[in-house]
């Protein structure tokens, strides 16, 4: 919260009315089946030269994938079930997914190596962060980056054209700090998990109006597919002009810069490709409701109203492939609201005080308590097929901490939640043994019918039996 | 590598020790040797870091035995860095061991800069600089200077990533497929609020909320009139008609409304506008939500004076009034007469039309590339070609020959095009012909633009365009410096550099719990705790499940847990943050406006407070009252002065519920020694069990960090930052002064690792403000030339920066001689040679459109 923008009172009791009025009108959607118009996406797929559905469900409808990253990592003790692969019984941190256990995966056992110190020294959260959807070992620097292309860019590149976006990046951590950011590296690792490639990370966006506008177009219900359809045509005619003046530039540019117009010439080129394929996908479905306004105040609204945005991305099928990032790692958020003043970084190297560990355990609580009620809704809203949305959707929820105290990367706190449309088993409590959890990340792309991607970062081959 | 060869390099070492740069650079180009490895660096290597650094030690990882002698440069130059930076600090050799001369040491660091880096004094490599783009802040302003727009990109744009602090290094600026997708919306709705898109419209007359009197009042204000729901009021306005025809009248209303808790206000009012007595509109309202109300209405009107009436009339006078409800007239705007021949050229038209719109189809066409061209030289802030020229022509002709589309359109469209091209986003620069082999220097618009994107972080105004285009630019650099700092916009300067030099930025979002900041300055009271516990319990309840006794208990705890006003007058408000802020950047302000010593910011016998801050500081005898920021003299030996206890650096380096020594130390070691330690390492060491030592009492922040400091591995960083912050603990995470932590006395006294002992944090600051001074001008130097560049600096930079820094301490300090030293240096003046296999040939040819299609 920042106490200098933050409104008044009466401004805060106007903001969460309009996430009332905003969630009703969200009840309203869910209550609707997607409509089938909206799922010509799996149509495309199986156009003649397709040989596997793309992001698609043995039924036919859309199959989705989702990361959604914490901070920090877990208390151990706090998070992993005890029992049997179905008879497990839930630990206190992940006791808010009860209701939904035959719905999530609890995988043990998957590791991120390269976000040990190895040759680079202390950096563990900016390494956590930079690894955890890339699966490779940063450059330590706070202006050179490099890291690698994340898997939901590559599902975006694979899959990306059957939909209106390719993936949508949110962010419920978008403001920042100065100063250096972890130990050398810099902040654009900590505060980015997806990357389009090894310098291009995904801005992911903060405010979810932007989100709806970008996604539906602004203006009240009923007048934003008339003000996205012009939006589109207007940049359409600029796309030519910018396009030539990049290339021009480009070649004037020196080696180094040849990056940076290229990311400019990467954006010109997304952009004429999603207007083609609006063209081709026709009028997109207006949400009936109100846009949301800015960020909320309220750190739980604002993750839940981020959710909505995923949620309602995926239920009108505008993307198969998004990334969330709840906060980034080190994050030093206090939770007030839990009763837990201290800063969650420095709490989270508890020096096994039995009170701190606590502390620690009720905010790792608290996000799966936030990721729990996405999964209720997620369970709620009906597909094209007549499934959930859950039930055609894999979203990991994890991070690339271990036990934040120690800095450890092995055995990360990691859960797949949703069935893939029929193509994974949920319901059990799953050791891998030390896998790299890239090996996850196959095994997701392969459902996602991504062809011939065999590696991913430091995989070994796709994890088995997930 | 190709190097020139010198000899006398010990004079002229001893020339720049000195100070006396320019003639030891002349000195050094007569010279022909350079210190060698083995005979000058080998045995100095031996005499003083061999007992750690060889023969089987490699402390830190460094062991020079694994050096080639024999190789052109032994080691790399990361590895050099270190051992300048850590010599330079008197780091290395630790205190306790033999220490080199100043002669040797001399040699070491010629050695270093001239052969380990192959630094040449005489053209210093000045780097690269990744082609910048424009960041947020610098955005919004070049749009404020460039249209007269205030477009929020702090709320439309995401944050810009950072490297080494700052948000302006090209590397670290990226752009995501969506911030394009953001330019390009971005562009077309400054473009609409800027520029006229008709040739013609009605006349229009804005009446302001307040110019609306009471009968006999006297007022015509202007800015918005609140009438609260609960009186009765009647307001006129009267204007003069002085054209006859056809009005259209836009009544501008919002509802308000002071929030409280769980209460509704359910009265009601009633709002009449009238026009010369006749009634026009009337409206019932009840709580609005605080929305907004626009009214239209047309009348026609003979010439002469007419009159607007706004009457508010309560309706329910026996409802409870408990939200203050109101509405606000905000305006009244008059439009007309409608009449087509009575329009008028819009606001703002001859800003960008300079002439009635030609008839033929070519002589528009030659219009629209002349307003278009001019329009492209300022957003690119460089001449552009007539190519470019022809195609914004060509663009703004395919929309104004649309059916429908007016010239004006289509030159927006033009408009649109520039500010969503590379060329606006980016800072292309372009280098002069290079000198014989040397480094060449940047053309004089790149340096129009280095100079305005670092002063005022905005574009180049017309005077500096106006001398890049007569090549005099150059020539008049200390009176344009002089000119741009006594421009309102170097304010952006102040802001941005402090606002991340110093983290100034985050104090308006750090989160400090002034309740449990304050509780650890007492005693821990287990009564106060359980009854804070209960009242934390009963808070999170939703009001509708507690019964009445715990609804008064709810009450009664929060009475006692408030009732010192202090303390709830310690929280970090807004207006208190912000006062913060602003005492840091006046202080850099006041430095840098009148010239003082740098060193002034650091210690310094006055500060910059308003009533609410000195209360915060407890300085309440200083007579200080309002809430404007002003200089105020400090009394002698006074804690405060200086920016290490200013309340920005004290809350932005502190937890939540408690200061940070360590982070206070590292602070002062990254941004005013310019020594940072390395990162902590991976495995830290548990402290519990050392911890358990002390059994008497919980164990003080002193005393657990003293138990750190004795595990080696912890204590070489420890010993470095611990002393600097331990020496604010006096101050707690608000910024306050205290005299106790956890019901013990503060011990502020220590040493720091090159030896200075100080009894209290006046003395430190003495200490960095003069024996340390060196280091504190080198390190704010590296910072000013890392912000004022957009990179990183690296170890080819540090003649460069030697350079900088003996000018500044040859001045004791000055701000005018750092600001002109580094836009006088190489890095800022030139461009680092290209390297063949960097030409234009090898590269990879520029994307072609077939390529970006072909893309899946």
């Amino acid at each position: 919260m920042n106490p200098l923008r933050s409104e008044t009172r009466a401004a805060q009791r106007h903001l969460s009315l309009n996430r009332r009025h905003f969630l009703r009108g969200l009840g309203a959607c869910v209550a609707l089946p997607t409509l089938a118009s909206l799922s010509s996406g799996s149509a495309w797929a199986a156009l003649p030269g397709a040989t596997t559905p793309t992001a698609t469900t043995t039924t036919g409808a859309p199959l989705r994938t989702a990361f959604v990253y914490f901070p920090n990592g877990a208390i151990p003790s706090a998070w992993w079930p005890t029992g049997g692969t179905t008879d497990f019984v839930l630990s206190r941190t992940l006791a808010p997914l009860e209701p939904h256990r035959k719905d999530v995966q609890i995988l043990a056992g998957l590791d991120h190596k390269n976000a040990y110190p190895g040759p680079d020294g202390g950096g563990d959260h900016a390494r956590a962060n930079g690894t955890f959807l890339t699966g490779v070992r940063m450059k330590k620097s706070a202006t050179e980056i490099r890291a690698g292309i994340s898997i939901d860019q590559v599902l975006a590149r694979e899959v990306g054209h059957v939909t209106r976006y390719p993936s949508l990046e949110l962010t419920c951590d978008a403001s920042r700090k100065t100063g250096g950011c972890d130990s050398g590296y810099s902040c654009a690792y900590q505060y980015n998990i997806s990357w389009s490639g090894p310098t291009s990370p995904m801005t992911p966006e903060g405010n979810p109006r932007q989100v709806f506008e970008r996604l539906f177009g602004s203006g009240s219900p009923g007048e934003r597919a008339a003000s996205l359809a012009r939006r589109q045509q207007e940049q359409r005619s600029v796309l030519d002009f910018v396009l030539d003046d990049a290339r021009r530039m480009q070649r004037r540019l020196g080696r180094d810069d040849h990056d940076k117009l290229e990311q400019y010439l990467t954006g010109v080129r997304e952009l004429e490709q999603r207007i083609e394929r609006a063209e081709r996908f026709g009028t997109v479905q207006d949400p009936a409701m109100p846009t949301p306004a800015g960020v909320p105040t309220e750190y739980a609204e604002y993750i839940q109203v981020m959710f909505d945005m995923m949620l309602l991305a995926f239920q009108t099928d505008s993307t198969r492939v998004a990334s969330l990032l709840l906060a980034h790692d080190g994050s030093n958020r206090s939770f007030g609201e839990i009763g837990v003043y201290e800063g969650h970084h420095d709490l989270s190297h508890h020096q096994n005080k039995a009170d701190v560990i606590q502390k620690v355990s009720e905010i790792d609580l608290w996000y799966v308590r936030q990721f729990a009620r996405f999964l209720e809704r997620m369970g709620q809203v009906k597909d094209s097929d007549g499934q959930s949305l859950l039930h055609n959707s894999m979203i990991v929820y994890g991070g690339g901490n271990a036990d934040g105290n120690r800095h450890t990367h092995s055995n990360l706190p990691i859960l797949l939640a949703g069935s893939g449309g029929g193509t994974l088993t949920p319901g059990r409590f799953v050791d891998h043994k030390s896998q790299p959890t890239t090996n996850l990340f196959l095994s997701l792309t392969d459902r996602m019918g991504v062809q011939g991607l065999t590696r991913f970062g430091d995989s070994s081959g796709p994890l088995v039996g997930v | 590598m190709h190097r020139p060869a010198y000899t006398g390099f010990l004079r002229y070492a001893q020339g720049l020790f000195a100070g006396v740069l320019c003639s030891a650079v002349a000195e050094a180009a007569e010279s022909t040797s350079l210190p060698d490895f083995r005979k000058d660096i080998q045995p100095l290597l031996n005499q003083y870091c061999s007992d750690c650094h060889a023969d089987g030690m490699s402390k830190g990882n460094v062991d020079f035995d694994t050096l080639k002698p024999e190789a052109a440069v032994p080691g790399d130059p990361k590895l050099w860095l270190a051992v300048l930076k850590n010599l330079r600090a008197g780091l290395m050799p630790p205190a306790k061991k033999d220490q080199p001369t100043e002669e040797q040491k001399l040699l070491l660091e010629t050695w270093i800069k001239r052969t380990a880096f192959g630094l040449d004094p005489l053209d210093p490599d000045p780097g690269r600089v990744t082609v910048r783009r424009l960041n947020r802040v610098e955005y919004r302003n070049t749009v404020r200077d460039l249209l007269g727009v205030d477009y929020r990109t702090d709320e439309e744009f995401p944050a810009d990533d950072t490297g080494h602090g700052f948000d302006n290094l090209g590397e670290v600026l990226t752009i995501s497929p969506m911030l394009l997708e953001k330019y390009l919306a971005a562009a077309r709705v400054i473009v609409e609020q800027a520029v006229p898109l008709v040739p013609r419209v009605p006349a229009e007359k804005v009446l302001s909320g307040r110019s609306f009197r009471k009968p006999g009042a006297t007022g015509g204000r202007d800015g918005s009139q609140s009438f609260s729901y609960y009186e009765a009021a009647t307001v006129t306005n009267s204007v003069t008609i002085s054209q006859a025809g056809k009005y259209q009248v836009l009544l501008n209303l919002n509802a308000t409304e002071r929030f409280v808790d769980n209460v509704f206000d359910y009265n009601r009012c009633r709002v009449v506008l009238k026009a010369d007595g006749e009634e026009v509109w009337r409206k019932e309202f009840s709580r609005e939500n605080g929305r907004a109300f626009r009214f239209e209405f047309e009348r026609d009107w003979a010439v002469g004076d007419h009159q607007l009436q706004f009457e508010i009339e309560p309706l329910t006078p026996d409802e409870k009034q408990v939200r203050s409800l109101a509405l606000q007239l905000n305006s009244v705007t008059l439009r007309g007469p409608m009449e087509p021949e009575h329009w008028v050229r819009p606001k703002n038209y001859e800003k960008y039309f300079t002439r009635e719109t030609p008839v033929s189809p070519e002589d528009r066409h030659a219009y629209a590339g002349e307003l278009l061209g001019k329009f492209a030289a300022r957003a690119y802030r460089r001449p552009v070609d007539s190519d470019t020229i022809k195609r914004l022509a060509d663009l703004a002709a395919a929309t104004y020959q649309q059916p429908g589309k007016t010239f004006e359109a289509g030159i927006a469209q033009g408009m649109v095009a520039i500010l969503a091209s590379p060329r606006f986003l980016f800072r292309e620069e372009d280098s002069l012909p290079a000198p014989d082999g040397g480094h060449p220097l940047i053309d004089e618009y790149s340096l129009a633009s280095r100079l305005s994107y670092f002063l005022w972080s905005s574009m180049p105004d017309d005077p500096l365009i106006q001398l890049a285009a007569a090549g005099q630019l150059r020539a008049q650099l200390p009176a344009q410096l002089k000119r741009m700092l006594a421009d309102g916009r170097s304010a952006a300067f102040i802001q941005n550099f402090t606002g991340q030099w110093l983290q100034a930025r985050d104090i308006e979002s750090v989160t400090i719990d002034a309740r449990a900041v304050l509780n650890r300055e007492e005693k821990p009271d287990p009564e106060i705790e359980k009854k804070r516990s209960r009242f934390r319990e009963l808070r999170n309840r939703t009001s509708s499940s507690l019964t009445s006794d715990e609804t008064a208990e709810l009450d009664r705890l929060r009475g006692e847990l408030f009732r010192s006003n202090n303390r709830l007058r310690a929280e970090l408000t807004g207006d208190l943050r912000r006062a913060m802020r602003r005492e840091t950047e006046m202080s850099f302000d006041y430095v840098l406006r009148e010239d003082r010593s740098l060193r002034e910011l650091i210690n310094s016998d006055y500060t910059f407070l308003n009533e609410r801050l000195a209360q915060h500081y407890g300085l309440t005898n200083l007579n200080v009252a309002g809430e404007e920021l002003r200089r105020v003299t400090l009394p002698p030996d006074s804690p405060r002065g200086g920016i290490l206890t200013q309340g920005t650096v004290l809350a932005v380096t502190s937890n939540p519920t408690r200061t940070s020594p360590v982070k206070r130390g590292v602070f002062v070691l990254e941004n005013i020694l310019g020594t940072p330690a390395p990162p902590p390492p991976p495995d830290i060491p548990p402290l519990e069990e050392a911890g358990k030592a002390i059994k008497d009492h919980p164990p003080t922040l002193r005393e657990t960090l003293e138990l750190h400091r004795k595990q080696p591995v912890c204590s070489s960083c420890h010993n470095r930052m611990d002393p600097l912050g331990l020496a604010l603990e006096n101050f707690n995470a608000l910024g306050m002064w205290r005299e106790q932590e956890a019901g013990q006395p503060v011990d502020v006294t220590g040493k720091l690792i090159t030896g200075e002992s100080f009894q209290n944090i006046q003395e430190l600051k003495r200490i960095l403000a003069n024996e340390r001074r060196h280091d504190f001008y080198h390190c704010l130097a590296e910072k000013l030339l890392t912000y004022a560049l957009g990179r990183g600096l690296d170890h080819a930079d540090t003649e460069s920066l030697d350079q900088i820094v003996a000018q500044l301490e040859k001045s004791d300090g000055r701000p005018s001689v750092l600001l002109q030293a580094i836009v006088e240096s190489a890095p800022f003046q030139k461009r680092r040679k290209t390297r063949p296999e960097e030409s234009l040939q090898t590269r990879p040819a520029p994307g072609q459109r077939a390529d970006l299609r072909k893309q899946p």
